[in-house]
């Protein structure tokens, strides 16, 4: 009996190991926050994955990656409303790199998508990378329960919810409402309806939506950061070149660090502390664990 | 149907098709007393008809190649007999273009309605592709309902670079009479290109003098009598001394079926005997009598004293009069427009404006970094503007409605419309405003407030307002830079660069 045992626990072992290797890294090393500074956004993104473990950590073999980034706006990658067009590729490829069978990039804009496509530099740079770039494609659109305190159910685009991994590629600015649109006010880019109505509660709307993507992995694009006139902006001198790049599972955490790059502490923002009481994430940032590095 | 968003700011000169059309580029000249210089390319339009006849109508034309198509569908399937034809209706369309001659003396350009390629350029923008995305959409949601979602997916992504605009005012009406035109065919055949069209009209008048003859063989003709029956615009082939040339389209129906082919058309050059259009002199003249007549009815409008408050046009868009006298109603604009938002006026604009662009930012908005409207005008109407042109025209301004507002009312924070807002600064400021919520207690969210100088009245606060049946933040036409009259702020204090 003894061997039979054995061997069944070998074949179970080797049977986890190949379908799922990231079992065996251990990640009781690496960081809770990568922050990179250079002077490449593609080089910044690379190394801020790596610091974390490595792209594979978070996307398997056969894997449908979905990445949200913010195409939303009719801006050029200049005027810092749209995520950097190098961020998005540089993700495409470490996606593609590490298996993945397919990789998305979608965004539901505000501004017709054949032009926040085209102007942001997003979907060739996608594209260029192997990504399938698309339209928000209304017929995908379905009812769904968010499960959030507030937000009980909501139009939310298939694509989101069928995907095996989602990605989100938020850009750093600033929000008249929020204060600032980092990860968290990312997903109202994943669903329809009538979002203009969400403002009216939109702390609790943010957290109900970040908890029901919950994303893999959050990259945090502050390459090129909106410090005036946000969410759009329009002048050059609107925006501020920054540098960085944040990376996390912790999605509360990223948007707690990116709260920073504005001069704003997270304690100040309610979105931050909702979200921690939810048990969501954190947003001490002395409470993390926080691996910098300049390329 | 290449007329949409290209992908790029600039888009080419997809509006050529209406450069070639003699009619427009005669009318717009008289009405508006000045020279397009690109309707140069109607001139070549006019040699080839001098040379050789109205073979435009018969080869180019697009919209006799629809009626065309239908008739012959009609002759197929036996709906439309044709009758010997006794009448000489054809003349009808001279004292159409008689008309419109006259008025555009007067400046009155009502070209649009009936020349050609603005109807179907029209029609096709406002009612058939509408009709075609909408019918579209419901054999989607079939596919997906019945699961077969990838491929409805294929068909979504390539449909959206398509950018059909699929929402109209007056959809139906003008489908209607599109349709009308078409079924006009069971009647008689090409029923509109030999009775109505006032472009075939001023063709026919050119073609007077043309090298290409119809000649019969006498010795082989047999006097059946068919290509009387089948000619398709009443040119009376048999016999020969009685051919009308300003009616023949070169369609060649008539040598095609003649059973002993004795019909063939010659080039021969010299004085011959040419056949005149039949119409009267009184009544020529009596009809354009009519067209002075009627022209002082179409200005009576307020429009001249006091501009409409929601007759917001087409940035790039010449002062009123002008404008008028140049918009052939042809719907490209309306066509490209990435929003949706340019549509045909029914009375907004006077009778004399009726199908010309207007903004509706109930249904879309002016996009910010985008000049196609004016790109794609075919006579100037709306003058071409480069991007950053267009970043310094304001077409309106917008207000706020602190009645139906929800901070004001409700105490509730919104910012829609500031966060929607495009220029740089905003026009729109949050300001905390101290407000008595129903419940009696006070309250203080960020409200909207419109910098009436910054504001370029683009339209999508109104059009992104949550309050969707009518919207507190609403844009008004008062500020348009075209206008020297529609203006309320004193020149003098406006100092601000908008970037």
């Amino acid at each position: 009996m003894k061997r039979r045992d054995f061997l069944k626990e070998i074949a179970i072992g080797s049977l986890m190991m190949k379908f799922n290797p990231s079992l065996l890294k251990s990640e009781k090393n690496s960081p809770d926050l990568s922050l990179v500074q250079g002077e490449s956004p593609s080089e910044i993104t690379k190394e801020a994955v790596a610091l974390l473990g490595g792209m594979t950590r978070f996307v398997s073999r056969g894997d449908v990656v979905l990445i949200k980034p913010n195409i939303g706006w009719d801006r050029t990658p200049e005027q810092g409303a749209c995520t950097n067009p190098a961020v998005v590729s540089t993700l495409v490829e470490l996606c593609l790199n590490s298996g993945a069978k397919e990789v998305k990039v979608l965004d539901n804009t505000i501004n017709p998508p054949q032009k926040t496509y085209a102007r942001s530099g997003i979907a060739e740079a996608a594209q260029k990378a192997g990504a399938k770039v698309l339209f928000a494609n209304p017929h995908r659109l379905r009812k769904m329960a968010i499960g959030g305190e507030w937000l009980k159910e909501w139009e939310v685009f298939t694509d989101f919810v069928e995907a095996d991994k989602l990605i989100n590629v938020p850009v750093a600015k600033t929000h008249s409402l929020s204060r600032v649109t980092l990860g968290m006010k990312n997903w109202l880019g994943a669903i329809g309806g009538k979002r203009n109505q969400l403002h009216q509660n939109l702390d609790p709307a943010m957290i109900d939506l970040a908890a029901f993507f919950n994303p893999c992995l959050t990259v945090l694009d502050a390459y090129r950061i909106l410090v005036r006139n946000g969410p759009q902006g329009g002048r050059l001198s609107d925006t501020q070149l920054f540098k960085k790049v944040v990376a996390g599972v912790d999605y509360v955490a990223v948007d707690s660090m990116g709260a920073t790059f504005f001069g704003i502490r997270p304690e100040e923002l309610r979105y931050l502390e909702l979200a921690k009481q939810k048990g969501l994430g954190e947003n001490n940032l002395e409470k993390l664990k926080i691996e910098e590095k300049k390329v | 149907m290449n007329t949409h968003f290209p992908g790029e700011d600039y888009i080419g000169k997809v509006e050529i098709f209406f450069h070639f059309d003699p009619l427009l580029a005669l009318v717009t000249i008289l009405a508006s007393r000045t020279v397009f210089l690109s309707f140069i390319f109607a001139s070549l339009t006019l040699i080839l008809t001098f040379v050789m006849g109205r073979v435009v109508c018969g080869w180019v034309c697009p919209l006799g190649s629809i009626h065309q198509f239908f008739s012959f569908l009609f002759k197929k399937s036996r709906l439309l007999r044709p009758k010997k034809a006794k009448d000489n209706h054809t003349v009808w369309k001279y004292y159409l273009l008689a008309i419109l001659l006259v008025c555009s003396l007067l400046t009155l350009d009502l070209v649009g309605i009936l020349d050609p390629l603005s109807l179907l350029y029209r029609s096709f923008t406002i009612s058939i592709l509408p009709s075609l995305d909408y019918s579209f959409n419901a054999f989607l949601n079939l596919l997906y309902k019945i699961k077969l979602s990838s491929f409805g997916d294929n068909l979504v992504q390539f449909f959206k670079t398509l950018a059909i605009n699929p929402i109209f005012h007056q959809g139906f009406f003008i489908g209607i009479i599109f349709i009308s035109l078409v079924l006009l065919n069971v009647v008689r055949e090409r029923f509109w290109c030999r009775f109505l069209c006032p472009l075939g009209a001023f063709l026919g008048i050119c073609a007077r003098w043309n090298v290409l003859k119809l000649r019969i063989d006498e010795k082989k003709c047999i006097e059946c009598g068919l290509c009387n029956l089948h000619c398709e615009t009443q040119a009376n082939p048999f016999p020969e001394d009685e051919w009308r040339s300003p009616e023949c389209v070169y369609c060649f129906t008539c040598s095609s079926l003649c059973p002993t082919s004795a019909i063939s058309f010659p080039m021969k050059s010299g004085p011959e005997e040419i056949q005149k259009i039949n119409f009267s002199r009184r009544r020529l003249i009596l009809t354009s009598l009519l067209g002075v007549i009627a022209t002082p009815f179409f200005r009576l409008s307020p429009g001249a004293r006091r501009a409409s408050p929601r007759l917001i046009r087409p940035p790039g868009a010449l002062s009123e009069s002008t404008f008028l006298q140049k918009c052939v109603k042809c719907g490209q604009c309306m066509k490209v427009c990435p929003t949706n938002a340019l549509q045909p006026a029914l009375g907004e604009a006077g009778a004399e404006g009726i199908w010309t662009p207007i903004l509706v930012p109930k249904i879309g908005y002016c996009e910010y970094y985008c000049s196609l409207c004016s790109q794609v005008c075919p006579t100037g109407a709306i003058q071409e503007l480069t991007v950053e042109q267009k970043l310094q025209t304001k077409i309106g301004t917008a207000w706020v409605d602190k009645n139906r507002c929800i901070p004001y009312n409700l105490g509730t924070p919104c910012i829609v419309c500031e966060e929607h807002c495009p220029t740089s600064p905003k026009a729109i400021k949050l300001v905390e405003t101290a407000v008595k919520t129903p419940e009696g207690s006070i309250k203080t969210p960020k409200a909207p407030h419109v910098d009436q100088k910054i504001c370029i009245g683009c339209g999508i606060c109104e059009n992104k307002c949550p309050v969707v049946d009518s919207p507190a933040i609403y844009v008004t036409s008062v500020g348009e830079s075209r206008s020297e009259q529609n203006q309320m702020l004193l020149d003098l204090l406006i100092e601000e660069e908008i970037q």
